[in-house]
């Protein structure tokens, strides 16, 4: 079976790396970086508990091939704050306390991430849509869109 | 104190949740650790003529495959196990009972191997007749899935009674009667009679199972654990494996989602086997198929009968309800009891008889399921509710209202009820949605608007213990062991909470130790909304047992009496002959013990019994009240609903942490509509074919309401910790049975089984349609 | 379950991507965005032994308009669709419906070439495509043909290509004036539709009457389904409740569901009524629009 070196810039790190034909993304960061943030849900690309991003777009990273993410930028959770400090998703996050037990929660960020760089006031029904691929069993959506809505709101004062 | 009980502060792991480093049992490996994958069964029902494992195991990278032959004569471990029963065996012995069960399983250097190995196994099968349905496992000469069953050695007080019935596929049945049944239908002037069906379902948690065993060299296991309950794992491992508790540890992580999945034992007993097989750690997660091949929701057909009176009051009312537990019982015993219990809902209803039947059929196992069969019985009283109150013409409010069970009033079982806020429940959830008032008509004409509401009563195990440990440390700070589980819910910050309130110290200087059957006293489970009553109060008591230790050692000190002491800002306080005397603990725990390093240990236990203080049989040591209130907007050309609006109420008896209590609220009620209007296992000849999410739908921030209103209903319970009781199930509950009353008052349709799929919403509309019509008489041109 | 071992291979030319697929017909496939393959490898229903990344082929992923000609390469995302400035401009109705396709991940990588060339029953875009009269580029080694969208389709996950040909291409001429077209999608739940339907009208700017239709089911058979009937029914004719409902009707007869787990026949039938119903008003609506515009 093939392997093959590749090259994968994780959280602004360079790793080379070893890979095997049929490893996902997934697999990848997390048996051979330790990356545990992001977890295997559905292994189906619906539960979104797997998102990370690469090169800034979303993807269920249990259904991308490792190799096919040679060259690519990934950022995980553990790639965002800076120096130790949570970044401003993680701090509204916790504001408003979008999770209980927190497993769709890293998923869910980088979908936040990606929401709000693409639209920094999304409309309601952006915000449905872009976070309906992400699934939270224990129902903690309506403080998740609290959530977004609130980093909404300062990114539009701090434009003002 | 900011931190103090009835204060929403935030998740102690807060940060570690958010910046992904919490870790779950999948994301650790032990050194030297065999990955296991299990072969299953591809029959509903077949005798496994014979099983060849010889070419796995020489498979290069395999480490050890068992089969049912590690299982006979072995004098290390016994093959049976169950929490109530003991009809699961770790692998197939005679014969496999539902597409899924295991079979053999191998543990490999690598998972993929493990993978690879399974095609090696060769196994004969010898097909069986199976049965699917209640109709045909109650069927005379119907097959049989289980010959004979024997019971733990140490069984659940509350599930002695539980008997199969023999050469049936009865697993148990559950009987309550009060009143005069037949007079009450008697004296009632209408009587109404309807069937009600709930399918199963899945708890669906985005973490699957996974467990981890390691044989120590002493002979004893450690079990890492998905689990909700590492108490019930470490008794039935010891017994499988003829140890002594103290040689098994079981341990639970942070868990990823349980709403019940992650109760009793699952893959622990298969672990430890292969651990002790290969004497090596051996790990396995299942995949999402797997877990829907585990364990699901108990599926249910209701029968209600109902006598009432031309004014609305209800006489009587009989509850059949048969429940099916798949092929092993599980804890389905305890499920079919208490849907029983609460099958006649919250009413003060005089003659009343109900008889539930727990069915054995050749489908996944069926087990705990957040709300613990009272989903599926308020799904059947709730609605029929609405449907009398209908045929009465009374406002389906009005109906409840006369017949609500009162603080004080006489439930089912006898016994009556307790701190009870159901009807401050029931009405602000009606008020919360403008009960009463026409919805505004919506902008298209295929669109229609109505309001429903439901309530519940639900109980808790009872009798239970739970114990609690609380250490001050040397300085000051305090650590607090409890066998509780977070699963998500924040019982860890709760306790933290109870202990700041306590100790007057800061939540940040409590640390919560968890779910490790090691360090921690014994807790029941983390389940039936329990863990802030039982725990809670343990926790509380634990707290006030270093209370007082800390009042002698500061009465010696300065020479005080010991009620005087008081405690406040992280160290006690006594004023004695005018003179103010204080200390930090730290500073009482050297000046007392005259060296660094003193701690002190306190201890609470909470046990609840079967019998209350006045003789009364207690069944349940608090009665849950709550209710739901929805608001829906019917497609009248597709029959799909939307909720709009959603009003849950529960009362809590004390919030202890409100945000967390409304979370509850806010997330039962998502899940329940998920399961209200989409989730649903589908069976093809024994086959489950949607075992997974593409095919099994979740409710997705499309489907969630603009609007969730939590209310919080405060009616303190004497002995939960500061009044609290508990919340994690009663918000589920109500929110199918509100929702097929709101449609019904939207477009005038009855959907009886659930989930209210656009498709029965549509053809209900159509035949409604038809009915009209042919009460209209004849159309003209036809004759 | 993890994937089943395999061989991965870059392809680097359309002519060295289609050599390997002619060399190993049975036991090679085209992994674009992987969206759609992965899913069916790790249920095990496709077990490929070599797979052929054909991303890394330049010149595949682009967005161009020129001589009234809509091109879209093969390699386009749906995200890259959804976002595009000049569909937005020129084919709104795509603009329109991608924020509903599947979910944002799947988006990122799944592919124009992959969402046509998998011929999955359960999608979008065919259905508005066709409605659009859609052509394809396909290419192999050494000739491109260019074929009707329409007759991509021959089955379920069946298409007209033979083993070792690529799309390379979507062609989408620019709508004629007082042209309009609506989609509509039905879904329960999931990521994945239930119901598709895509209705396209031109008027004449005089009469308003409708001179041409397209009526397009997805998701209701093998292959994405031109309802010409309804087209005739609607053609000749203003917007009428009574045609509109008559067209719909001959949809619902035309089409050919299958009971599924998530619904029956019947009521997938009864879904294609009400979506061309509203789907014919909509069009209508966007048609004499124009006019006003
Ligand atoms: C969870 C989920 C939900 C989805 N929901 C929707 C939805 O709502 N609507 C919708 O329209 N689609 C939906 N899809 C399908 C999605 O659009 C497709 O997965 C995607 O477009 C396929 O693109 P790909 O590049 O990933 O294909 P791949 O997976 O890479 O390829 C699949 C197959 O397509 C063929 N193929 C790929 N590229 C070419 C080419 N250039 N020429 C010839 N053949 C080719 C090959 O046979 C290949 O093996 C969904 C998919 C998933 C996984
Ligand atoms: S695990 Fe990848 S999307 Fe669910
Ligand atoms: S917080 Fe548990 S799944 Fe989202």
């Amino acid at each position: 079976m093939t392997r093959k070196k590749i090259i994968l810039s994780v959280n602004g790190v360079r790793n080379e790396i070893e890979v095997e034909a049929k490893e996902t993304l997934l697999e990848t960061l997390r048996n051979r970086l330790d990356l545990t943030g992001a977890k295997l849900g559905c292994d189906q690309q619906v539960c979104g508990s797997c998102t990370v991003l690469m090169n800034d777009l979303p993807v269920s990273s249990c259904s991308v091939l490792a190799m096919d993410a040679d060259g690519c930028e990934i950022l995980t959770v553990e790639g965002l704050g800076a120096g130790g400090a949570l970044h401003p998703i993680q701090q509204a996050f916790i504001e408003h306390g979008a999770f209980q037990c927190a497993y769709c929660t890293p998923g869910l960020i980088l979908a936040v991430k990606y929401l709000l760089s693409r639209f920094p006031r999304p409309t309601e029904p952006q915000l449905r849509h872009y976070l309906a691929g992400n699934i939270c069993r224990c129902g903690c959506h309506v403080e998740i869109l609290q959530a977004v809505r609130s980093l909404a709101r300062r990114a539009q004062e701090n434009q003002l | 104190m900011q931190d103090n009980v009835g204060q929403s502060i935030k998740r102690l792991e807060s940060e570690s949740k958010v910046s992904g480093e919490l870790k779950y049992l999948s994301d650790l490996k032990l050194p030297g650790m065999l990955h296991c994958k299990a072969l299953r069964s591809p029959y509903a029902h077949a005798r496994i003529v014979r099983i060849d494992s010889q070419r796995a195991a020489k498979f290069s990278g395999v480490e050890g495959v068992l089969t049912r032959d590690d299982m006979v004569d072995n004098p290390h471990f016994d093959s049976h196990y169950g929490p109530v029963l003991k009809d699961q065996t770790v692998v197939a012995l005679d014969k496999v009972r539902y597409v899924g069960d295991l079979v053999a399983a191998v543990a490999a250097t690598r998972l993929d191997i493990a993978e690879e190995a399974l095609d090696l196994i060769e196994v004969e099968y010898e097909e069986l007749g199976a049965v699917f349905s209640f109709e045909e496992a109650l069927a005379e000469n119907a097959p049989l899935l289980h010959e004979q069953v024997s019971k733990p050695e140490h069984g659940f007080v509350d599930l002695a009674d539980v008997n199969p019935v023999e050469g049936t596929n009865i697993c148990t049945t559950f009987h309550l009667s009060k009143g005069d049944l037949e007079k009450g239908f008697q004296n009632s002037d209408f009587v109404f009679e309807n069937v009600f069906t709930c399918p199963s379902a899945q708890h669906a948690a985005l973490e699957t199972l996974c467990a981890v065993a390691r044989l120590e060299r002493n002979g004893g296991l450690t079990i890492w654990s998905t689990v909700q309950n590492p108490f019930v794992i470490r008794d039935q491992i010891a017994e499988l494996f003829h140890l002594p508790v103290s040689k098994v540890r079981v341990i639970a992580l942070n868990i990823g989602g349980g709403y019940g999945s992650k109760l009793y034992p699952k893959l622990e007993p298969l672990v430890a086997a292969l651990a002790w097989k290969t004497r090596k750690p051996v790990g396995l997660t299942l995949t999402r198929e797997e877990v829907f091949q585990t364990i699901t929701k108990h599926a249910a057909e209701i029968h209600l009968k109902t006598g009432v009176t031309r004014e609305g009051r209800l006489l009587a009312r009989q509850c059949r309800i048969y429940l099916d537990t798949g092929a092993y019982a599980e804890i389905g015993p305890r499920v079919a009891k208490k849907s029983g219990y609460t099958a006649a809902g919250p009413y003060n209803i005089p003659n009343i008889q109900i008889d539930s039947c727990l069915v054995y059929t050749n489908k996944v196992p069926a087990g705990a399921f957040r709300g613990f069969g009272v989903s599926q019985s308020a799904w059947a009283h709730e609605s029929e509710m609405d449907l009398i109150a209908r045929a009465l013409q009374m406002d389906p409010l009005e109906l409840r209202q006369k017949n609500l069970l009162e603080e004080g009033g006489e439930f089912a079982t006898g016994e009556h009820v307790h701190s009870f806020g159901l009807r401050q429940c029931v009405e602000r959830v009606a008020s919360a949605l403008q009960w009463g008032e026409k919805c505004p008509p919506p902008p298209q004409k295929h669109l229609a608007r109505g309001k429903g509401m439901a309530c519940l009563i639900k109980a808790t195990i009872t009798p239970s213990i739970s114990s609690a440990l609380v250490r001050l440390n040397e300085d000051g700070s305090a650590t607090v062991y409890v066998g509780t589980a977070d699963v998500g819910q924040g019982s860890d910050t709760i306790m933290a909470q109870i202990v700041s309130q306590e100790l007057a110290i800061p939540v940040t200087h409590v640390q919560v130790v968890h779910s490790d059957t090691d360090l921690c006293l014994y807790d029941l489970t983390t389940s039936s909304s329990r863990s802030t009553f039982h725990m809670g109060r343990a926790v509380q008591l634990a707290a006030q047992d270093i209370r007082r230790q800390l009042a002698c050692l500061a009465g010696r000190l300065w020479n005080c009496p010991v009620e005087e002491v008081l405690f406040a800002n992280q160290g006690v306080r006594c004023v004695v002959n005018d003179v103010v005397h204080a200390a930090s603990y730290r500073n009482l725990l050297s000046a007392s013990f005259g060296i660094k390093g003193a701690n002190l240990v306190g201890k609470g236990t909470v046990k609840t019994e079967a019998v209350q203080r006045n003789g009364e049989p207690l069944t349940s040591a608090f009665w849950f009240a709550g209710a739901g209130a929805a608001e829906v907007e019917v497609d009248r050309e597709t029959g799909s609903v939307r909720v709009v609006r959603y009003a849950s109420a529960a009362d809590v008896g004390k919030a202890i942490n409100p945000f967390f209590c409304e979370q509850q609220l806010k997330g039962g009620a998502i899940t329940g509509i998920g399961l209200a209007l989409m989730e649903q296992l589908v069976y093809q000849d024994g086959l489950l074919i949607n075992p997974n999410f593409l095919d099994y739908n979740l409710a997705r921030f499309l489907d969630i309401p603009e609007e969730i209103i939590p209310i919080l209903v405060e009616r303190a319970h004497e002995e939960g910790p500061y009044g609290a009781k508990g919340v994690g199930e009663t918000a589920l509950i109500p929110v199918a049975p509100a929702i097929a009353n709101a449609i019904e008052d939207a477009v005038g349709v009855r959907v009886t089984d659930l989930p209210i799929t656009p498709e029965k919403v549509l053809r209900a509309l159509q035949e409604k349609e038809q009915k009209a019509q042919l009460l209209e008489g004849p159309t003209p041109g036809r004759s | 379950m993890g994937l089943n071992r395999f061989e991965y291979i870059e392809a680097s030319s359309i002519p060295e991507a289609s050599r390997f697929l002619a060399d190993r017909p049975e036991e090679a496939r085209i992994y674009a965005g992987g969206t759609s393959l992965l899913l069916l490898m790790k249920q095990r229903i496709a077990r490929p032994a070599y797979l052929v990344n054909i991303k890394k082929i330049p010149g595949l992923r682009y967005i161009d308009k020129n001589d009234g000609t809509v091109r879209i390469g093969a390699l386009t995302t749906h995200h890259d669709l959804e976002f595009s400035p000049l569909i937005r401009r020129w084919l709104p109705v795509i603009s329109e419906l991608e924020p509903e396709v599947a979910n944002i991940r799947v988006r990122s990588t799944g592919t124009i070439g992959g969402n046509l060339g998998f011929a999955e029953p359960l999608t979008d875009l065919p259905p508005v495509l066709i409605a659009m009269d859609a052509r394809i580029k396909v290419a192999d080694e050494s000739l491109e043909r260019l074929l009707p969208l329409e007759h991509l389709f021959r089955g379920y996950y069946e298409t007209s290509l033979r083993p070792q040909e690529l799309i390379t291409e979507i062609q989408v001429d620019l709508p004629a004036p007082f042209f309009g077209i609506k989609y509509l999608r039905f879904s329960m739940g999931s990521d994945k539709p239930l119901v598709g339907c895509a209705v396209g009208i031109r008027i004449d700017p005089e009469s308003k009457l409708c001179v041409d239709a397209r009526c397009v089911l997805g998701c209701v058979g093998p292959t994405p389904l031109r309802v010409r009937e309804a087209e005739e029914a609607l053609k000749g004719l203003p917007y009428r409740v009574n045609s509109s409902a008559k067209a719909a009707r001959i949809a619902a007869t035309a089409c050919s569901p299958l009971t599924d787990l998530r619904a029956t026949e019947e009521y997938k039938r009864a879904i294609v009524e009400v979506l061309m119903r509203r789907a014919v008003e909509e069009a209508f609506r966007r048609a004499s629009s124009k006019l006003q515009g």
